[in-house]
Order: structure tokens, then sequence, then C-alpha cells
């Protein structure tokens, strides 16, 4: 019998990672191409969670925005409103009390601990280490506890405000933070630890998605990766922003490049934050207010341009504001970490294995919210609309 | 020697400047020198000293144009300077610096796909980059100040 049909197998096979799918925590389509095992390309494909949080931005006032900014991401609320926070001192000419200075490092500190505790867990459970990642996630609570007692909220604090923050702590509430943070350092020391020594972890991490020195700069990475590359930045440092320029610290660099060595980075930086934190808190400035008087801040801001650098979690975010003389901001662009470090990501997966795809993504520490930015989607009439923040608190969207 | 210093070859290209507040020096250009702005940074003090940490876009609609702000930062130093310039706002066109300093690739892609800029040379670029399929449709730039989504 002569042959009828001929099938043919593409040497390259399209992999569709996302934009829902297991290994990613994040609405993010990555498509693989795989010879084999081995990835040959990989397109990352965005779009799936952009909320216009700038546009909404111009059309509120700019008080109103610090709460809208601390909103584009949970994880990282704390530095995305002090860093629109500071835009807006920018303009204004208003420097914070030292004390209020003090107390958003800790704030913004806290919030580092429990992200880099976060994607730590992440990593484990890729690596297939659910014990690992419940442990982490489990100490990890206590510093969402601290940060509950210190802004109100395990989350989203909403602490930054125009020349200060919004809670001050008395002596009690100090030590009680100064107890938990000692408890969390002797956990993360031990975390540390098993990421140095445990083969498994070695083996996955090593050697694995391995970006140089001269492409994190090319590429524009920023935060831990390019940290984690050899890159000394860091905008705490630089800009000395706050109470960064006094309290005594050291920038993390790793010079392997490799996910291991990122993952090592936030290790020790989490240890670092804890380290800050306490100082911070030891040596809390007396006499001055940390909350500022709202009905004292100018309604309208004048016309001007300012450009506030805040090191995330993630890396460096930025804030421009443009303000024409009114009370809302003509411009605001926000550019996270996450755009940079993610979309530019192509670049690390060609030569490693499709079983290393989402281990090189998690050690970029991604974050969607952050990178793209209300829509609300009603499932069932399959229309999309605009609300109004407030109409969404007073539940009128139904 | 402070970063503005390490720039000073770049200073043929720069028609005026001023500063951002807090303290972040711009420079103006003529958006026709934006490759050769690029290329002369690069060979001044190499890929692994600078990068472009964002592009600002903005609809300055009462001066029919739109301003487009290259922030880029400089190391060790890590200071920010930004080199600003202008396109008309009925044909917003400048050439693209992505075959050159490949970290412009996301920054590009979303101003053109939220103010409608033209980058000439980006094969990358396109609608829907991030915004949804509603506002492609309608061939709207949700970031001009005369649209309303």
């Amino acid at each position: 019998m002569g042959v009828s049909k001929v099938i043919e197998i593409p040497y390259v096979v399209e992999l569709p990672v996302g934009p829902q799918h297991p290994a990613l925590h994040e609405p993010l389509l990555l498509k693989a191409y795989a010879d084999g095992e081995e990835i040959v390309k990989v397109e990352v494909n965005t779009g799936y969670n952009h909320r216009g949080i700038e546009k909404l931005a111009e059309s509120n006032s700019f008080y109103r925005n610090i709460f809208i900014c601390g909103r584009v991401c949970g994880i990282c609320n704390t530095v995305h409103a002090n860093c629109y926070t500071r835009a807006l001192e920018y303009l204004l000419g208003l420097e914070p009390s030292s004390r209020a200075k003090y107390l958003r490092v800790v704030a913004m500190e806290f919030e580092r601990i429990h992200s880099h505790m976060l994607i730590n867990a992440i990593i484990a459970e890729l690596l297939g280490f659910e014990a690992l990642f419940m442990n982490i996630m489990l100490d990890r609570e206590k510093i969402m506890k601290a940060k509950e007692i210190l802004t109100g909220n395990r989350v989203v604090g909403d602490y930054m405000m125009v020349g200060g923050v919004r809670r001050d702590i008395d002596g009690v509430k100090r030590d009680q933070l100064i107890n938990i943070l000692k408890k969390i350092r002797e956990r993360v020391v031990y975390y540390r630890k098993l990421w140095m020594e445990d083969d498994t972890i070695l083996k996955r991490l090593v050697d694995v998605g391995v970006l140089t020195r001269v492409n994190a700069t090319k590429y524009s990475f920023v935060g831990p990766v390019a940290r984690g590359s050899g890159v000394r930045i860091d905008s705490r440092a630089s800009d000395k922003y706050d109470a960064y320029g006094e309290i005594p610290w050291r920038i993390v660099v790793y010079d392997e490049g490799d996910s291991w060595a990122r993952m090592m980075v936030r290790w020790d930086e989490t240890i670092e934050s804890i380290d800050m934190s306490i100082y911070a808190l030891e040596h809390l400035p007396s006499g001055e207010t940390a909350i500022p008087d709202e009905r004292k801040l100018p309604r309208k801001f004048p016309e001007g341009e300012s450009y506030a650098r805040v090191e995330a979690q993630r890396g460096e975010l930025t804030y421009y504001v443009m303000s024409t003389g009114g009370v809302n901001p003509y411009r605001v662009k926000i550019r996270t970490p996450s755009f940079l470090n993610i979309i530019h990501s192509t670049i690390l997966y060609p030569g490693y294995t499709v079983a290393d795809l989402p281990v090189i993504f998690g050690s970029l520490d991604p974050c969607v919210s952050c990178m793209e930015r209300i829509y609300v989607v009603d499932l069932n009439k399959g229309v999309r609309f605009r609300i109004r923040l407030k109409d969404l608190a007073l539940k009128k969207v139904v | 020697m402070s970063s503005i210093s390490r720039l000073s070859k770049l200073r043929k290209f720069f028609v005026g400047e001023g500063v951002i507040k807090p303290n972040r020096k711009y420079f103006v250009f003529s958006s026709d020198n934006i490759r050769l702005l690029f290329s002369e940074l690069i060979n001044t003090i190499g890929y692994e000293n600078f990068y472009v940490s964002t592009i600002v876009g903005t609809d300055l609609i009462s001066e029919n144009k739109i301003r487009l702000d290259y922030y880029v930062v400089i190391l060790p130093e890590e200071e920010t300077v930004v080199f600003r310039t202008y396109l008309p706002r009925d044909n917003p066109v400048i050439d693209s610096i992505v075959d050159i300093v490949p970290g412009v690739l996301s920054s590009e892609c979303e101003t053109h796909d939220l103010l409608g800029v033209v980058f000439q040379g980006n094969q990358f670029l396109k609608r829907g980059f991030f915004v949804s399929k509603d506002i492609v449709d309608k061939k709207q730039y949700p970031l001009r100040k005369d649209v309303k989504v």
C-alpha cells in the first residue's frame, strides 16, 4: 500500500506558558519555542491586567492619588505610595520630620522582608519543596503582624502622607516590633543556610538563567536581578531619600548572575532589612511629630515637574509627576521594576530546559499588577466598564 | 569626576537645559539626533556604565506637541539625567534606538500603545501591548489629552 499521507512534525514546538498557568503566579503569556527539551526562543505577551492607573491619576486630586498609587500593587503598596508622596513633596518643597523619615524606612523595609520571603517561598514551591514553602510562609506571617502593628494593616498600609506618616508608635509597640524582628532573623539565617547548602536547590538554581554584567545594564535590568549580576545599583544608597543616609547598611551584590545569585541577594537583603529596621526603631528620633496636620497642606500645587525614585523590593521604581498649578496632576508616569525585568527577560531562557523556565521566571520576582495597571468586567453581559473607587468601596457595583 | 562632566562630549547635541525637581538635570536635543546622541553615549561611557530607566511621554496639547523624556541612569554614581525632545502632535515620529539600546524596548512599545508615538525601526511596536481590544478598535491612544476612556 502506498503512502497516502505525510505528517510533518515541526522541528521546534510552540509551548504557551500562561496567561493562567500553575507555574506562573501572574497573568502573563510566555510563548516558549522548544527544540526537544531545550528552549530556543521565548516571547512575552502582555496586556492581560492593564488598569489605566496613569489616566485615572489625571482625573483625581494630588492627594487622592496617594491611595490609588498604593493600590498599583499589593505587595509593594508602601513603596509606591512613598515614591509618589515624595514626588509631591519635591513639588511643594516640603520636608518630613526625622521621626517620620525613620518610620517610613521601617515600613518600607518590613515590606521588603515579607516580599523577599514570599518569592523565596515560591521558588521553593517551584522546586518541589512544599514543606519549605509552608515553613517560610509561616514565618512570613510574623512580619505581616509587625506591619499591622506599625501601619494598622497587614498588607495595604496607606501609611504615607505628604509631610510624614499616618500613624506613630509608642515605646511598647516599638519593643514588640524589635522582638518580632529578632525572632524572624534567626529563621532567615537558617533559610539562607539552606539555600547555600541544599543539593537540590543548588542543582536547580546554580548556572541557570545566567545574566551577564553587560547585559544587565544593556537590557535595563534593575534591583536584585541586576545586583545578582554584579551591578552595584540601589537608589537607597544613591538618592539617600528619607532616613537611608543615616542608617548603616550595605548594598548586596553577587557576581554569579544566575538564578541562585538572585535569590541569595534577596536572602542577604532580608537580613540587612531586619538589621536596618532594628537600628531605626532603636534610634527613632523623638521630640517631633511624625504625623502632619492635613488641614495645613495646600490644596493647589505649584506649577512644575518632579521625579522620584525608590528602591522597591523588585528594583528601582520611579514616579514622574507634572503639575500645571491646579488640584489634579497633568501627568503621572509610573515605571515599575517588573516592567523592565519581565519584558526584557526573553534573553535569559534560550539554551536552558523547559523545566528551568518557571525557575528562571520566578527568580525575577515577577509582578504583573505592578507592570500593568480599574476596569470591571461583567462576565454575564460580556461588557467592561470603569467605575469610581468610591463606588467600588461602597459596593455600588452589582 | 561627576557623571555630568563625563557627558561633555554630548554637549554638541544639546539646545537647552533645565532641572526637574529635586535635582535631575535635563538636556533638550533635536529629535533628528536621537541615534547620534545615544551612539555617542555608548562610545563615551560604554554599555556597562548606563541604563535607560524609562521614557516619559507627555501630551502637551496646548502646544500641539508631544514631549519625550529619556531617563538615563549613569553608573557607578547612579545619577539620573534626562534627554528631552519634542515631536509634532499630529505626526509624532522618531527613530527607534532599540537596536543600539535594547533596554528601551518596553518603554518604546508602551509609549506607542498609550500615546501613539511611532518609533521608526522598532519591529516590535503593536497596538494592544497594554491597552484592551475595545480601545485598539476605536483607534484611541488613552494618554492623549483629548481622549476620554
